[in-house]
């Protein structure tokens, strides 16, 4: 081993490049992969600031500056949109975000295995369904003639449709997201759990602390280090609202308080006639602003660990 | 001293045991929460109209009708929707673990660039393009309508990569460095000797990247939407946007000379698309589950 280190430091970077050869070889489809799918699209910061011309394509289509991106800010339905993912994603972190780790802690106090094993198969399963399959099941329990109508209806309630109620779509958003997802992203902070060492428990309970104060003490405090790295990772992810579940969930009459950046850029793509380079500015500016978020996040998840989010 | 610890631990196990039960009954709510709509749309779509109306929140079979299904079936595409989505699960999960494994290994050993490679992956963590170059781009490379676009652009993710790159460090090198010895090069230790060794990782990560092409929708419903190319979720959505329409626009008069319970379709429908998951999750569970405490063993 020693003397293989010495001997490629001693190598001309020619020899060692010939050395590695085969090493290029298995790591250049996944090169390919990543120019193709992920840099070539970068030419949309290209299209931002340009006219997009179909037949001249991204490179030959005429520059017009900054006009893409001012008229951002001159668009009540963008300002809309960008109030909107930002309203939806702030109150998803209140929200959304103590939801697991409170099943955890739930899931934690289980004590048989099996009913722990049964219990946490079913949390997690609705993870593994798309959006599309969980809203339509949804859609069904919610609608006028669903189940939680008909159970309204019995404790003497009016029928209401919930789904298409402005007052009701966002509430609806979180919780039917922790419907879904609180099951899965629990198991993370279980496996936190797992790793604290269990003497901790013994000393506190000759100590005579309850089982509340130990959760409190030892579990909580234990896993305080996940849950303020998952907390930064969700605030680098801000300018996500979740497009899946509102693109599948949202219908015309609650577009006010459902359109986020994401819905209204495929909305304003997919139509008949779109305007390309103002679409991909408004991308752009998302993108942007996620950077910046996702870099101020690894910066404070690097203060606190030692390690970025990414390796 | 010892008196009032005895008295202590006997308070606080009768505390245990009310803060228990609190606990489990918030847990058999939620565990009952998640149960009940699934429930409730395989009871539909086995209802007659005549019986989902009377009883749409049904929880306990009202009858048995097979026509949901045979409606379902009549309408066609359901046979071919799922042979696209199989094809596309398979030759994308096989494609994207190549891929992504080979990148995993060179990234775990020491070559010249390794940084500046390891870093150009890792930015697209950070940045994308969006959607519409995306999009242009399809066009321009002519994938539209082409099964093999869905396959190709997934597959990859840096998280996984990363991952299983660490994973790959993990292993004793010096059984790669025997091989080496024995003239083996890179590409044969790596198929001969790292991957077997990840077994299990490849199985967990194999999972993840199947369900993800099983449950892709977004791309699938832009580039595939000619008839007979659509997979299962463009299928759903599809079908559902029909039968929207037909109870809308021929309102009563349709679905009652057909005998068609629409939500009951919808529901048929649904159930086809997820019974694979359902079916095979719960033996697979352990296997999803290691694949997220891989990742936050990392963090």
């Amino acid at each position: 081993m020693m003397t293989g280190t010495l001997k490629t430091r001693q190598m001309s970077l020619g020899n060692r490049i010939w050395q590695a050869r085969y090493l290029y070889l298995l790591l250049l489809p996944g090169l390919i992969w990543f120019v193709i799918w992920c840099y070539i699209p970068m030419d949309g910061v290209l299209l931002a600031f340009k006219k997009y011309n179909a037949k001249l394509g991204v490179f030959g289509s005429q520059w017009v500056g900054m006009t893409n991106f001012r008229r951002i800010f001159i668009t009540p339905a963008a300002i809309q949109a960008i109030k909107n993912t930002l309203q939806i994603s702030l109150t998803r972190l209140m929200v959304e975000f103590p939801v697991p780790i409170i099943l955890a802690l739930f899931v934690n106090e289980i004590r048989g295995r099996r009913t722990k094993k049964i219990l946490q198969t079913v949390f997690t399963f609705p993870h593994f369904l798309s959006w599309v399959v969980v809203s339509l099941i949804l859609s069904n329990f919610l609608s006028a003639s669903g189940l939680i109508n008909t159970v309204l209806e019995s404790f003497g309630f009016q029928k209401v449709n919930i789904l298409a109620t402005v007052s009701f779509f966002r509430p609806l958003l979180y919780m039917t997201s922790n419907w879904k997802e609180a099951g899965w992203s629990s198991i993370i902070y279980l496996a936190a759990i797992t790793s604290i060492d269990p003497a901790l428990y013994e000393a506190a309970q000759i100590d005579g602390a309850s089982r509340f104060q130990q959760a409190l003490y030892i579990t909580l405090t234990g896993i305080r280090e996940t849950i303020v790295l998952l907390l930064i990772l969700a605030v680098g992810g801000m300018m996500n609202a979740g497009f899946d579940q509102i693109f599948n969930m949202q219908n015309g009459g609650v577009k006010q308080v459902s359109q986020i950046i994401d819905t209204y850029v495929y909305e304003i793509t997919f139509q008949a006639a779109p305007n390309y380079g103002f679409s991909a500015a408004v991308g752009i500016f998302k993108s942007g602003i996620n950077l910046i978020l996702m870099l101020a996040a690894n910066f404070v998840a690097k203060r606190i660990s030692g390690t970025g989010l990414f390796g | 001293m010892t008196r009032t610890n005895i008295h202590n631990n006997v308070y606080s196990r009768r505390r245990v045991s009310w803060g228990h039960t609190v606990i489990m009954i918030v847990l058999t709510v939620w565990f009952i929460l998640i149960v009940i709509p699934f429930w409730n749309a395989i009871m539909l779509s086995f209802m007659s109209q005549g019986e989902g109306t009377r009883h749409p929140a049904a929880l306990i079979p009202y009858g048995f009708t097979l026509e949901n299904y045979k409606n379902l079936i009549a309408r066609g595409g359901l046979g071919l929707a799922y042979q696209n989505t199989i094809l596309i699960s398979a030759l994308g999960t096989a494609y994207g673990m190549l891929i992504s494994t080979m990148m995993a290994y060179a990234f775990s050993q020491r070559f010249p660039g390794k940084r500046f490679f390891l870093l150009m992956m890792i930015f697209t963590m950070y940045f994308g393009g969006g959607v519409v170059p995306m999009y242009l781009l399809i066009k321009t490379l002519g994938l539209i309508n082409n099964l093999s676009c869905i396959i190709l652009m997934g597959g990859v993710s840096s998280f996984n990569i990363i991952i299983m790159k660490n994973s790959f460090e993990n292993t004793p090198q010096a059984l790669g460095e025997a091989a080496r010895i024995d003239g083996a090069n890179d590409i044969r230790i790596f198929f001969q000797i790292m991957l077997p060794l990840q077994a299990p990782l490849l199985a967990t990560f194999s999972l993840f990247t199947a369900v993800g092409y099983w449950n892709e929708w977004f791309w699938s419903t832009l580039v595939l939407n000619k008839q007979g190319l659509q997979p299962l979720m463009v299928y759903l959505r599809s079908i559902v946007n029909t039968i929207d329409e037909e109870t809308t626009h021929f309102s009563s008069a349709m679905t009652t000379r057909a005998n068609v319970f629409p939500m009951g379709v919808r529901m048929c429908a649904v159930v086809m698309t997820m019974l694979p998951i359902m079916c095979v999750y719960p033996f697979l569970q352990r296997y999803f589950v290691k694949g997220i405490t891989i990742g936050s063993v990392k963090m």
